[in-house]
């Protein structure tokens, strides 16, 4: 089975978040990139299935600037990616996820692919539209929020669940698809030392950047919440009011109620 | 012009040791402190990801890095328990006299099996009666045909209790003093070999130390490293290239102290603000800085001298002594800022303060460092 | 370019989501008029749902009532919906962003060539384009996202945005534009449904919202206030040190330096006073709630609702309030 698994540079989850000069992004100053954690777990899914169908191969493709993208690329092989290949794209155009689909279609519509994984959302912007986006650019059917992704060799198809709200959906499907992968069977494994060394001289290909084309969704304004100046102390005079009160401030002011 | 970066390669090693440390070791450093247990799992954790014999060329099975990389990744483990990284880096005490001393042949037999699976060796040089007085050892070696006798005790031996494999230095004969010194390798299994009781120590609390017994131990010819009398220079030359990872250990044990205190001072007030705007502590925070980043450049330096061949003896005894003092430095300071929180085990940085005493003494103790530097320093002058 | 809004509903055991209805409520005000709203429904349940929008104050309902879209690919239902999005040549599809909603948004702004963002907590007209709010870094920041048409698929946060005021209609229901769906994406089938498991509260670490107890509950045997206000807002439970120590709850539940650390959208603490220690594992949550009878508490520092009060009379009015909210 082709594997394709599409990665993300993300900022580390503990990075202490800045805002860039003019207002309108994350301060990329001294930030480092990791692989996105949902990525980690579609690649570690990919290096399973890889290990349970024989004859399997597993190739990352990154999609954004350098260098970050060339160290989640190599972070990939050290984990045990056969192959990787960049489409180098200025970081604005990895903002909208709509052009990162369509850009990583391009490239993966010239390599083999029999299952294409993604993470089901990355850490930065978290938009989770970019597996959806595209399946629908190969033309194949695409499933988001997959755990328990199974291949059955007999009937050539995929057995998985679907995180929704209302519970998990069991699903079949046939080959090729789109997968966007909440969780894998294991934890992500973590790279050896000889690895890592090994993937700092692998060869990534590199495919040449595509001019974004159409509508591009663009990051006006970023901005951090106000520092804490002290709680909100509410008033009231029975326990009644004091929860009605609460709860109608969580939901209209603070918008956090479920 | 020096250029301070680091390659990307060896960021992704820093990296990888990073992340182990955090997720690995971080979360089990207090218990184990606490209860003194030897955490074998995170060990055997450790090898698998190719953190141990770091030292040991890939040819026979080790991850054959240079001593700057090696400090990169030992500053990391240091930063998240110094006691696990002492047992995890004792490896390379142990195995390095074999990889200056050792033939090929003797080499690939040793080694081969040793990195292929998880194992732990102990460096068996101090005794009871003298640790900085190295050349004045004890333990005895007799020759009888093919094989030699050894007979005595060593102490203070870290990860004995647990090893398989004891590189050990006896003298031939002791009115010879450093010239009759000789060195071996025993494996566990060796009649006579019996490691003593872990020892309830200070601090490194999840590394095990004991004493090494040796009652008519039989080594085999075949197992002596090098000449008969050349076991003090190897000892020696051995320490060359440990003594600088032992700065980086202290090192890590220092900036984990500084930012568990920079943390601490920005959000703990008194007075009506942070403590961090108090002068007081300011000063006591720049001080920490200084010694940290002095600490680390000293232990690149020294390592870098030695990666590009030089024997390096000043400039890793000046790493080891500075960064082991800087590590008791800051520490302290550390528990200072936290006031009587510091002082409660239930706040992480006694702890530093009681694992970073050990790097002031074990691996040459700064005495000794001190005599070294002088001597190195006024052969410049003679 | 009408100014008509298409919001792609979504059903469960034949009605609506409440995320469907937030959805219409938002779309109202986008539209050009509260009448220009058309809602899309899709499956067998189709037409017997589309009556209960009105009480939205939808008037135009279009339903596909291919049965096979019951168990089909979300990609499948995108087809339907940019034929319907083309035939009533709409700038907007709202969607509400449940697992569903954000398929959905990716795969039809694919194919409709037009522009997307997910979990949008605020959206406004800004001429012929649209401009969206939508958490980022786990709640940690926000952005404002320019979506510069002609076309824009938009998926709604839950629970970010007020249902619509009641304006009863009758709605007009007609079939959805007729498409073919390929084949390819009907090959997929969903085999089954589980439903999830009431009482299982999602992980600490994970959770989007937290309650935790502290020494203010005073006795293990009151801990279930705590529990019984996490069950009714879906959270995870987490504990102070003082309450792990003494051994009411097991030590995976820590919050604080030695514990875990949570930055959760919502932290609610009972009990707890404070200390550095803990509040060094949950500051970073988006809101902070504290309800402690010591109104000079340092969790009051940083919390951004306060309630100094008696906490064994508020928390069981607090969840009852919850459960009231929630309809559940």
């Amino acid at each position: 089975m082709e594997i394709v698994v599409c990665v993300k540079p993300v900022p580390e989850a503990e990075t202490r978040l800045r805002v860039r000069p003019d207002g309108k992004g994350l301060d990329p100053e001294g930030v480092k990139f990791v692989l996105a954690g949902y990525d980690e777990s579609a690649l570690e899914q990919a290096l399973l299935l890889k290990e349970a169908v024989a004859g399997s191969r597993v190739h990352a493709i990154a999609c954004g600037p350098a260098p970050r993208s060339e160290e989640v690329l190599r972070a990939s092989i050290a984990l045990g990616a056969d192959q990787a290949t960049w489409v180098e794209a200025a970081a604005e155009t990895a903002d909208d996820p709509i052009a990162v689909a369509r850009t990583l279609a391009g490239a993966i519509r010239a390599v083999p692919h029999d299952l294409v994984l993604s993470g089901k959302q990355a850490g930065d912007h978290e938009e989770g539209l970019v597996g959806a986006a595209l399946g629908e650019f190969l033309g194949v059917p695409d499933f988001g929020a997959v755990l328990d992704l199974r291949f059955d060799p007999g009937s050539a198809r995929l057995r998985f669940r679907r995180a929704t709200e209302s519970g998990q959906e069991l699903w079949e499907s046939p080959l090729p698809c789109v997968v966007a992968l909440q969780q894998a069977w294991n934890d992500p494994r973590t790279a050896k030392l000889p690895a890592i060394l090994k993937s700092r001289k692998a060869p990534i290909a590199r495919v040449p950047p595509i001019a974004p084309e159409g509508a591009q969704a663009v990051t006006e304004r970023f901005e951090l919440p106000a520092p804490r100046s002290g709680a909100k102390m509410i008033e009231f005079q029975t326990p009644e009011e004091a929860a009605q009160k609460l709860v109608r401030l969580l939901r209209e002011e603070a918008k956090v109620f479920p | 012009m020096p250029d301070f970066s680091l390659s990307p390669e060896q960021e992704s090693l820093r990296d990888m040791a990073r992340k182990f440390a955090r997720t690995e070791m971080a979360p089990h450093a207090a218990e184990c402190d606490k209860a003194g247990r030897f955490p074998e799992e995170i060990y055997r954790k450790a090898h698998g990801l190719g953190l141990m014999n770091l030292n040991v060329p890939t040819d026979f099975g080790g991850s054959g890095l240079s001593v700057l990389e090696q400090c990169l990744i030992v500053e990391e483990l240091a930063y998240a328990c110094g006691g696990m990284t002492t047992s995890i880096i004792a490896n390379c005490l142990a195995l390095e006299p074999i990889l200056l001393g050792a033939t090929d042949e003797q080499k690939h037999r040793v080694l081969d099996p040793f990195c292929a699976d998880y194992h732990l060796a102990s460096f068996c040089l101090t005794e009871p009666s003298g640790g900085s007085d190295a050349g004045g050892l004890k333990t005895r070696a007799r020759r009888d045909g093919d094989h030699y006798v050894l007979d005595g005790e060593k102490c203070f031996i870290t990860n004995a209790p647990h090893a398989s494999l004891y590189t050990v230095f006896a003298t031939l004969d002791p009115a010879l003093k450093h010239r009759g010194i000789t060195a071996f390798f025993v494996p566990r299994t060796a009649e006579g070999l019996t490691p003593g009781k872990d020892e309830e120590k200070m601090g490194h609390r999840a590394s095990s130390t004991s004493t090494v017994r040796f009652e008519r131990v039989r080594v085999p010819v075949a197992d002596r490293l090098g000449a008969e009398g050349e076991g003090f220079s190897l000892a020696m030359r051995t320490l060359d290239m440990t003594r600088t990872p032992i700065g980086a250990l202290a090192t890590g044990i220092a900036q984990a102290a500084l930012d568990h205190a920079a943390g601490y001072a920005l959000k703990r007030e008194t007075f009506g603000k942070p403590i961090a705007e108090h002068q007081a502590i300011q000063i006591k925070l720049a001080n920490m800085a200084q010694a940290v980043h002095a600490a680390r450049l000293l232990t690149w330096q020294a390592a870098w001298t030695i990666d590009r061949g030089a024997k390096g003896t000043l400039e890793s005894s000046i790493a080891k002594c500075f960064a082991s003092d800087a590590a008791l430095l800051v520490a302290d300071e550390a528990i200072q800022t936290f006031g009587g929180y510091g002082y409660m085990k239930e706040y992480p940085v006694e702890k530093l303060l009681r694992d970073a005493k050990l790097t002031q003494i074990y691996e040459g103790a700064n005495e000794i460092q001190r005599t070294v530097i002088a001597r190195e320093l006024l052969r410049a002058y003679a | 370019m009408s100014p008509t809004v298409l919001v792609v509903g979504e059903l469960h055991e034949g009605h609506a989501l409440p995320s469907t209805v937030e959805t219409i409520g938002v779309a109202r005000t986008l539209a050009g008029t509260p009448a220009e709203v058309v809602v899309l429904l899709v499956g067998s349940h189709a037409r017997s749902a589309a009556p209960e929008l009105g009480n939205a104050g939808v008037s135009r309902v279009l339903v596909d009532e291919d049965a096979r879209l019951d168990t089909a690919p979300v990609a499948a239902i995108a087809v339907v919906a940019a034929a319907a999005a083309q035939s009533l040549e709409v700038d907007l599809v709202l969607v509400g962003g449940t697992a569903f909603g954000r398929d959905l948004t990716g795969r039809l702004a694919a194919r409709w060539n037009a522009t997307a963002a997910s979990g949008a907590t605020e959206i406004q007209r800004d001429g012929s384009a649209f401009r969206v709010r939508r958490p980022v870094f786990g709640g940690r920041a926000t952005e404002t996202v320019r979506l510069s048409g002609p076309r824009s698929v938009v998926s709604l946060r839950p629970h970010a945005f007020q249902p619509p005021p009641a304006s009863p209609t009758n709605p007009a229901v007609e079939p959805a534009p007729k498409v073919e769906i390929p084949a390819g994406l009907l090959a997929p089938r969903r085999t089954g449904i589980e439903p999830v498991a009431s009482g299982l509260g999602p992980s600490l670490t994970d959770a989007s919202i937290v309650v935790s107890g502290g020494r203010g509950l005073r006795a293990p045997e009151n801990f279930h206030l705590v529990e019984e206000l996490a069950t009714a807002l879906g959270a995870a439970v987490g504990a102070s040190r003082a309450v792990t120590d003494a051994g009411w709850r097991p030590t995976s539940l820590q919050v604080g330096q030695t514990g875990r650390a949570v930055s959760p959208q919502l932290y609610i603490a009972v009990g707890i006073s404070g200390a550095i220690q803990h509040l060094v594992g949950m500051v970073s949550s988006r809101v902070i709630v504290a309800i402690n009878s010591d109104g000079s508490a340092p969790i009051f520092k940083v919390a951004d609702y306060g309630i100094v009060g008696d906490l064994f009379q508020i928390v069981p009015a607090l969840t009852q309030e919850v459960r009231r909210a929630r309809g559940t």
